[in-house]
């Protein structure tokens, strides 16, 4: 079997809880290896597909693969799995040591063995010393690494994590994601986590699955949902959307007809006051700044264009600029919405250009 | 808390209301209890409750209690479980008919088994085949004292279960352990205050059952006489002196039923630190 | 054998639980009362009728009705005071009432039945200042049945309004006063209507618990028909005479008065919570 064996399939998988159709047909293949986010809002199915391959859910129809066999009807705790759960679960009566070696001693693994695992992991998590304690008694980022530890003691084959940063706040947050990151890749466990925070999947994940209302949006590696998002959701769920109308009247997007819809992104719109001598100077629009505020490391400046309230960033070194200034608005290209296909189209005159850039 | 304090005359009012409403309704009847036991010195009180009927009514008493005790703690443990960590249909209507018999008159209860288990039932000649006397005997005493205190350890669990959720459980599952190690690794732990608190209130008022009982009871001193039984007969034949001497260990019994579970109630608000 | 598998859950225990909850209610709860059914069905309507309506019986059923309802209501009064007395204020001997509210709970019945009767009648400690003072009769009277009453069902209200009156958050308190409410308008306006579930539940199980209650009441009560024979008493007396089907038939109105009991507090537990939680 070569490295790129799919490890984990869904194949044409259906569940209904009650009246409810949570996963509508659900086909994905995650390759061995792979770090991958289940990406999609609440009640898109993610967390359903996640405790699928779990087993602490049962399709109605369709088939969960693990390493080429059918594993519909082996129990979870014989799939090789291990699970993080969203709120960790931790045993809250037991110690940091006991809640690790609990997978192994369920399993008979001899005590002496159990001492050396544990020890290792307490090391790999950076917990060394906190084995006494209890749940109660660990900070939020620590129970993280304590339930993380604990699905990988018995050394699964996959890692299934559920919200694994819900439960911490937000600054440990970034410093986790990292981390997770860089210790999944260290031990190259095939992972699933399941988010509803694109920036965390973008960050995190080889590939993510975007799902909404039960089915499959799109697969994809970060920055293929970026630039070709497939659908209408997609492209309005990840990254920063701003959608405008009649995008037929910007000059240089040819038109294709009334009521035509598009998404723009803030990265699409280049800003600049009348007379700055910049690349596309000559092929920008007129535009009213209606606002401006302070975003930090940047101005978000927001601008009426053809009618649509435009947000785009302007560095704050650039020349200043106020509320009701006419400027000058470039926008690059946009994805056009057609029903539920999306397609990229770019500026004319940066096509003919082109060559300059 | 500035808004909360307040010492004005209305919150010493207030006290002394409610100390005063306690102490006639409460503390006097038990104390009551006490002093006319002893009122004809301690040799007639031991001499009372040393009495033979006596102590074969507290031993019947403590047989009673005992199966309601265990045939609850079981029924419990199992219903709190499968009420709180499945799904399935007619979970409404289960925890209806767990919660009902708190809910019907004790005398009600000895009657639906007299009903059940008397002469005119269809499993009368059954069980008379085999020489079961339900009504009127010891079996039925023990069956009015299971009715009567039958939600009382599933109704102290099921709460616990509920707001700890079925996380915990599942992470154990999901790495392999089975129902037993699940129970008592993961589970126990969690109700096991709630689980002897539902105990303690069990056999409290297991012991002091008096209607349903009174209905099954043949009212056989000595045979199918409980302690609380056993009082109103010495009641009712103006033996005032035993009657109280007799009720006066079952107020023991409760004060130590009170003071158990203001200890419980102390460890168990201990173990929520951990339970967060 | 599908339908089996679908069901499964990843935790065990299922069938094991199931069976053991359903075996014991059905034995201890399910078959008694379907005996119940089955022996109403006996039953004929018209003697049915004739039972019930005898007027001992109906004065039975008054005389639990009324002397219940009286207790319940000074149970709900005295509950919330004594609620917000041990969640309010401090003072000494605090712990201590607290742990004895529940003493009618861990008392047996039929032991503070005596006890109150003998201190109640006219030689008792109680019954003779208040015979002698103001010529009134506790023992044996309806007075006497309301008090074993009042004693059974003083920890009802307490202790389901105590832990409500414990989570109000003092914001709404502060915001109120700062809004210009005295203390009678917050109490009465902020604090009360969050109570006000709680004490209907507790109110109707003191009620519904006073209405079946045997053990206390049978002493002190004297059950002279018409006077102070209550209906519990006469559901024995009949099971005395091997009545089982008049027995039976007092029973069924009594379940059916708790029954209402319990839907009106339902009803009124939803109506309330429909008012805080703003469905419709």
């Amino acid at each position: 079997m070569s490295e790129n064996t799919n490890y984990v399939e869904l194949r044409h998988v259906n569940k209904h809880y009650g009246d409810f159709h949570a996963s509508k047909d659900i086909n994905i293949r995650i390759p061995k290896g792979k770090l991958v986010a289940l990406l999609g809002p609440s009640g898109s199915g993610k967390t359903t597909i996640l405790r699928m391959i779990a087993g602490l859910e049962h399709p109605d129809s369709g088939e969960i693969l693990i390493d080429g066999k059918v594993v519909n009807d082996v129990p979870g705790s014989e799939r090789g799995i291990g699970f993080v759960f969203q709120s960790y679960a931790l045993f809250r009566y037991m110690t940091v040591y006991d809640n690790i070696a609990f997978g192994l001693r369920v399993k008979k693994t001899p005590e002496s063995e159990i001492k050396e695992r544990v020890a290792e992991l307490m090391k790999l998590i950076g917990c060394e010393g906190l084995e006494k304690r209890y749940p109660s008694q660990l900070s939020g980022g620590q129970r993280q690494r304590v339930a993380f530890a604990r699905a990988l003691a018995p050394n699964p084959q996959i890692l299934l994590l559920d919200e694994p940063f819900a439960a911490i706040d937000a600054k440990v947050r970034l410093e986790l994601r990292t981390w997770l990151r860089d210790m999944i890749n260290r031990i190259g466990i095939t992972s699933i986590f399941v988010t509803h925070d694109q920036d965390e999947a973008i960050e995190v994940a080889d590939e993510i699955i975007v799902t909404n209302l039960g089915r499959v949006e799109q697969v994809g590696t970060p920055p293929e949902l970026y630039t070709n998002p497939a659908t209408r959701f997609v492209v309005n769920f990840i990254g920063n959307s701003i959608p405008v109308k009649n995008y037929d009247s910007f000059r240089h997007f040819e038109g294709k007809g009334k009521d035509s819809e598009a998404i723009l992104r803030p990265e699409f719109i280049s800003i600049f006051k009348k007379g700055e001598n910049v690349q596309y100077s000559e092929s920008a629009e007129e535009g009213v700044v209606e606002d401006i505020i302070f975003r930090g490391t940047n101005l978000e400046i927001r601008v009426r264009f053809h009618g649509n309230l435009l947000s785009a960033t302007r560095s704050i070194n650039a020349p200043n600029i106020q509320v009701g200034e006419i400027v000058k608005v470039f926008i690059h290209r946009l994805f056009v919405i057609d029903g539920e296909n999306v397609t990229m189209k770019y500026n004319q005159s940066l096509r003919e250009e082109s060559v300059i850039i | 808390m500035e808004l909360r304090k307040n010492n004005g005359p209305l919150k010493w009012c207030m006290i002394t209301l409610v100390v005063v409403f306690l102490a006639v309704f409460l503390l006097l009847p038990l104390v009551y209890i006490v002093i006319t036991a002893l009122s004809k010195g301690i040799d007639a009180y031991i001499s009372s409750i040393t009495d033979e009927y006596a102590v074969k009514a507290a031993w019947l008493t403590i047989r009673a209690t005992f199966w309601a005790v265990l045939i609850n703690t079981i029924f419990g443990i199992a219903a709190a479980w499968c009420l709180t960590k499945f799904a399935f249909k007619g979970k409404k209507l289960i925890s209806t008919f767990i919660d009902l018999p708190v809910t019907v008159s004790p005398i009600i209860a000895g009657l639906i088994y007299v009903l059940t288990f008397g002469r005119q039932s269809f499993l009368y000649p059954i069980l008379d085949g085999w020489g079961v006397q339900v009504i009127f005997a010891v079996p039925g005493i023990i069956l009015a004292t299971i009715f009567v205190t039958f939600p009382f350890i599933s109704r102290e669990l099921i709460p616990v279960l509920t707001a700890q959720g079925t996380d915990e459980e599942e992470a154990a599952a999901l790495m392999g352990a089975g129902t037993f190690t699940i129970f008592r690794k993961v589970t126990l732990p969690h109700i096991k205050w709630a689980l002897l608190y539902g105990v303690v209130l069990c056999t409290a008022r297991a012991m002091g059952e008096f209607g349903a009982v009174s209905v099954l009871s043949g009212h056989l001193r000595g045979k199918t006489n409980t302690l609380p039984l056993y009082i109103e007969l010495l009641y009712q034949g103006y033996d005032f002196t035993g009657a109280f001497a007799a009720s006066s260990i079952l107020v023991i019994l409760a004060v130590v039923v009170l003071v158990l579970r203001l200890w419980i109630e102390h460890r168990g608000q201990k173990d929520l630190d951990i339970d967060k | 054998m599908k339908r089996i598998r679908k069901r499964k859950n990843i935790i065990p225990g299922f069938g094991l639980s199931f069976g053991i909850t359903i075996t014991i209610l059905s034995l201890i709860v399910l078959i008694p009362l379907c005996s119940l059914i089955v022996f109403t069905a006996r039953l004929s309507f018209s003697e049915f009728i004739y039972t019930i309506t005898r007027p001992r019986i109906l004065s039975g059923y008054w005389v639990s009705l009324s002397t219940a309802l009286i207790a319940a209501l000074v149970n709900a009064f005295m509950g919330v005071i004594m609620a917000w007395v041990l969640v309010r204020y401090d003072f000494p001997g605090k712990k201590f009432i607290d742990g004895i509210i529940e003493l009618p709970f861990a008392l047996p019945t039929a032991v503070a039945g005596i006890s109150l009767t003998h201190l109640t009648t006219t030689n008792g400690w109680v019954g003779k200042f208040f015979y002698e003072t103001f010529g009134i009769r506790i023992a044996y009277t309806r007075l006497g049945i309301t008090i074993a009453l009042i004693f059974i069902g003083i920890p009802f209200v307490v202790r389901s309004v105590q832990p409500v009156l414990e989570k109000i958050d003092i914001q709404y308190e502060e915001a109120a006063m700062i809004l210009g409410a005295d203390r009678r308008t917050t109490f009465w306006k902020v604090i009360f209507p969050e109570l006000l579930p709680a004490l209907i539940s507790g109110f109707t199980l003191a009620f519904a618990r006073g209405i079946g209650e045997y053990g206390s009441v049978v002493f002190i009560a004297g059950n002279t028909p018409y006077e102070t024979e209550i209906a519990p008493l006469l559901i024995m007396s009949e099971l005395q005479e091997f009545d089982y089907a008049a027995a039976t038939s007092i029973a069924l109105v009594m379940l059916a008065i708790a029954f209402i009991i319990l839907s009106v507090n339902a009803v009124a537990q939803s109506i309330v919570s429909r008012r805080v939680s703003g469905l419709a």
